[in-house]
């Protein structure tokens, strides 16, 4: 082991909040409350490479403090082996978008209730379990690091979800709505959100199954959104590329997909992954990763863009207090320039797939999955009959290929990414876009 | 570590709280921990952290409120949101917290080995990982090892004061040899547990195996999952549909089934708090209840579902001391702690079948109906006891309940995945879709 009595870098990343929730259950206020946090990440960069404290309960405002955390920090940096170089980086923090309404501004029981109106609007026909979730989180990071760079924001991310449950002769099928923003409270004129959610449930009560197969295959944009992040965005990340475990390693510059593909991450749009600076106090810029086919650009930290180069800093994130990795932001498919008629006629038959249950990826391998809410089959170029349980998988290099249809009406939608057991919000989009030879999932 | 001390912190927030509502519970864990990630096969960041934790539930006429913070010292504005919670939420039967019961005094939470956590150990750890992967013709992409104690105590206003000190372990590592990636891990309460040169060479096996698969037809195929596979498909499901408060509202698929056969008659699956190398091992639940032994189903038969008091107390039900910390701000809500998938034991893995060591997407599964469709992770044709031919790619589209219904059988070993154990598990006739 290598000793040294001062670190070549440091930076401390202190993050301060409130989480509020609220959950209805069949009517019943189950829970409802605040909990808070206070946490800090302190990372040394010793002879080779990060020690790093992450510590609860961090006081910023005292030295001894600070010096015992460096120096735990630097102390446990003795074991890495790996030299860390960081490349140079600007500073400059964005503005967070202004609330709309602060949800610090209505209390508790308004929240309460408006939610309560968006869980009794899913109590419709042949619903027998409702249930609507509330959540709110406001903080305060402060960063600092031994190159005298300094960044502090707060911000405000709220949203819901309203689940119906259906149930006819034995029979279940659940539908979910869910809305997340940093643009301010979002509980107000939601009602209709409930009722979508049930509507959904009590139509996939006669949905059909699919036996599964290759096949033409549209995603709506919620779910193109999901294989831009999962397929392409994951695999960009610097860190992956960096220690081989990405099928796009070394890619840079080649025609990875058809020349309708552009695919970005943005952290600085007003989005729902919204960051004014990244967790190394880095300034955010949008990022090409694919630009009309051609693997433009990685996704980086300082670290990573020191050693694999082709892309941009900018890209580290963290949950709370814990250790800085590159991730995704704002992900998205560029609008392309065709309409849903057309997609649809082109695609003649196959399937629809509509929302998303989630995702994953094995980015060494350079295969995904996802999974659909629901879809509809296509015959003759006309939406048919709904079906459920729809998944889709592929290799990430084949589909980009395979993507022959970019529509033109784009939209982003928020939800969470986890990676190393960290989680943070996200918004992932797209157009509706045609694939051919998907192979589409079912249990029929 | 005795059960029972006394709590200066918790003896303060429960005084001040019982002058403002009927009944407290103060929850706190402490602990420090050290870990260390790999990029490819170096020690790139090393960790130490230091976390605290402090869950209040107070309950008033009824009404439940929590709220929960990692700083201790903010523990009144942390009680003041909790009863301020409890305001809000709806009043409930409620029959009252647990008083001190007697315990088990024999279950074995934290490892002498451990304590404290050196960097030293975690480097040995990574070592034995990166020999054994050297058996096989992969390269180390990531991985890492850690390891960490904590002291987890209990109080409430009726005089439960317990405390346990907890250790665990973790390692795991990933390999790639061209476009086949293996990954194995190990996580336990004890470092006798782990195996870190297996770790390593299972993760290299994996990588190395799997290289130049060939394709697979769509069709019906005798599969094997692993536990790894068996588990991440059961957690997302299976789970979900024995707790006693998704039965109550509604959303359980085994709602209406209690005492039917619902599975093959040969499985049995229950929770056994006290088994041996469960990382859930405890002698009392969240809420302080005697922690105990029970069947969720016995020969296939189901028999029962978990539930926490609050559950228990609003459906006339009784408690299976089934409550966990994993509710917003550390609230208890109802798990499992040890899940044991348990029935009779064969060579499941002598006649042909396709072995599928992980499954991409298991999350995504339909919680309420137990539909799936998932990519296999290094599906491999077995036969005889030995791994023969890799398959390239696969989708693998089931149902969880139907796959409990019709099992070909358990493999011989146990394994700890998580808050599950469980063997690998023989499915005869499931769909694969491939070309």
């Amino acid at each position: 082991m290598i000793s040294m009595t001062a670190p070549r870098y440091f930076d401390i990343r202190c993050v301060r909040g409130e989480v509020t929730h609220i959950d209805i259950d069949n009517g019943v206020v189950e829970s409802a409350g605040t909990s808070f946090f206070d946490s800090a990440v302190i990372r040394a960069l010793g002879a080779k490479g990060w020690g790093v404290a992450t510590l609860d309960s961090y006081d910023p405002s005292s030295s001894p403090e600070q010096d015992a955390a460096l120096a735990s920090a630097l102390k446990v940096s003795a074991v890495t082996g790996e030299r860390v170089d960081l490349a140079p980086a600007t500073h400059t923090i964005l503005p967070v978008p202004p609330l709309r309404e602060d949800p610090a501004d209505v209390d508790l029981d308004e929240k309460t209730r408006l939610l309560s109106e968006i869980e009794q609007s899913a109590r419709i026909p042949s619903v027998v379990s409702t249930r609507a979730r509330y959540s709110e989180s406001m903080i305060d990071v402060i960063f600092m690091d031994s190159s005298g760079n300094e960044a502090s924001y707060g911000i405000t991310r709220s949203g819901f979800s309203v689940l119906a449950v259906a149930s006819r002769n034995g029979v279940m099928q659940m539908g979910q709505e869910r809305e997340h923003s940093i643009t301010g409270f979002s509980l107000r004129h939601q009602q209709e959100m409930g009722r979508k959610a049930a509507e959904t449930a009590v139509a996939l009560l006669d949905a059909g199954s699919i036996k599964g197969g290759e096949m033409r295959a549209v995603l709506d944009p919620e779910l193109a959104g999901v294989f831009a992040h999962e397929a392409v965005g994951h695999a960009s990340e610097g860190d992956l590329v960096k220690d081989g475990a990405s099928v796009l390693k070394g890619k840079i510059g080649e025609v990875i997909g058809s020349e309708l593909v552009t695919i970005v991450d943005d952290p600085g749009l007003p989005e729902y992954g919204f960051e004014p600076v990244d967790a190394e106090g880095v300034s955010v810029k949008r990022t090409e990763i694919i630009k009309n086919g051609v693997l433009r650009s990685y996704l980086h930290s300082r670290e990573t863009l020191a050693a694999v180069g082709d892309g941009d800093a900018g890209h580290a994130r963290a949950e709370g207090g814990a250790t800085p990795l590159v991730r995704m932001s704002n992900t998205f498919i560029e609008s392309g320039d065709t309409d849903m008629d057309e997609i649809m006629e082109c695609c003649r038959n196959g399937i629809l797939l509509k929302g998303s249950r989630g995702g994953q990826v094995d980015t060494g391998r350079g295969i995904f999955q996802f999974n659909a809410e629901y879809g509809y089959l296509i015959r003759d170029g006309e939406s048919a009959g709904m079906v459920k349980d729809v998944s889709l998988s592929g290799e990430i290099l084949r589909t980009l290929h395979s993507i022959v249809m970019v529509g033109r009406d784009k939209k982003m939608h928020p939800g969470f990414c986890g990676k190393g057991g960290q989680s943070v919000p996200v918004s992932d989009g797209a157009p509706h876009i045609l694939l051919y030879d998907a192979m589409v999932g079912g249990h029929a | 570590m005795p059960e029972r001390e006394p709590d200066t912190l918790a003896d303060l927030i429960i005084r001040c709280g019982m002058e403002m509502v009927e009944e407290v519970e103060v929850f706190t864990a402490t602990g420090t921990g050290i870990s260390a990630d790999l990029k490819r096969s170096v020690i790139g960041v090393a960790e130490v952290s230091r976390h605290h934790a402090l869950g209040i539930r107070v309950i008033d006429r009824g009404h439940t409120g929590t709220s929960g913070t990692d700083y201790p010292s903010r523990w009144e504005e942390c009680l003041r949101a909790a009863i301020a919670s409890a305001r809000l939420t709806g009043a409930q039967k409620w029959e009252g917290l647990p008083e001190p019961a007697p315990l088990r005094g024999d279950i074995p939470s934290s490892d002498p080995d451990l304590v404290p956590p050196e960097p030293a150990l975690i480097c040995r750890l990574i070592d034995g990982m990166l020999e054994g992967a050297s058996a096989h013709e992969a390269e180390v992409t990531g991985g890492g090892a850690g390891a960490g104690i904590s002291e987890v105590r209990l109080a409430n206003s009726h005089g439960i004061r317990y405390a346990r000190e907890q250790t665990h372990v973790s390692v795991s590592l990933e390999a790639i040899n061209g476009q086949s990636t293996g990954y194995e891990f190990g996580t336990s309460v004890f470092l006798s547990d782990i195996d870190p040169m297996k770790v390593g060479e299972q993760a290299a096996f994996f990588a190395s195996h799997s290289v130049d698969g060939v394709e697979i037809r769509t069709g019906e195929y005798d599969i094997i999952l692993s536990p790894i596979a068996a588990a991440s498909l059961l957690s997302h499901v299976l789970l979900p549909a024995l707790s006693g408060r998704n039965v109550k509202a509604g959303r359980s698929y085994l709602a209406d089934k209690l005492g039917e056969e619902c599975m093959d008659e040969s499985l049995s699956i229950y929770d056994d708090p006290f088994a041996p190398g469960g990382i859930g091992c405890t002698a009392w639940d969240a809420e302080g209840m005697p922690a105990k032994r029970f069947d969720f189903v016995k020969n296939g038969v189901l028999e029962c579902f978990a539930y926490d008091l609050k559950t228990a107390y609003r459906y006339d039900e009784v408690s299976t001391a089934s409550a966990v910390r994993s509710g917003a701000g550390g609230a208890p809500v109802i798990g499992v702690h040890n899940l044991v998938i348990d029935g009779e034991r064969s060579a499941i893995d002598d006649e042909p079948a396709i072995y599928i060591h992980d499954v991409v997407g298991a999350h995504t599964a339909n919680q309420l109906t137990g539909d799936f469709s998932v990519e296999v992770s290094n599906p491999i044709r077995v036969e005889g006891g030995e791994f023969g031919e890799p398959v390239r790619k696969a989708m693998y589209a089931g149902n969880v309940f139907e796959m409990l219904r019709e099992t070909g059988g358990l493999g011989s070993e146990n394994r700890v995945v998580g808050r599950m154990i469980l063997p690998a598990i023989r499915l005869n006739k499931q769909h694969i879709i491939g070309n």
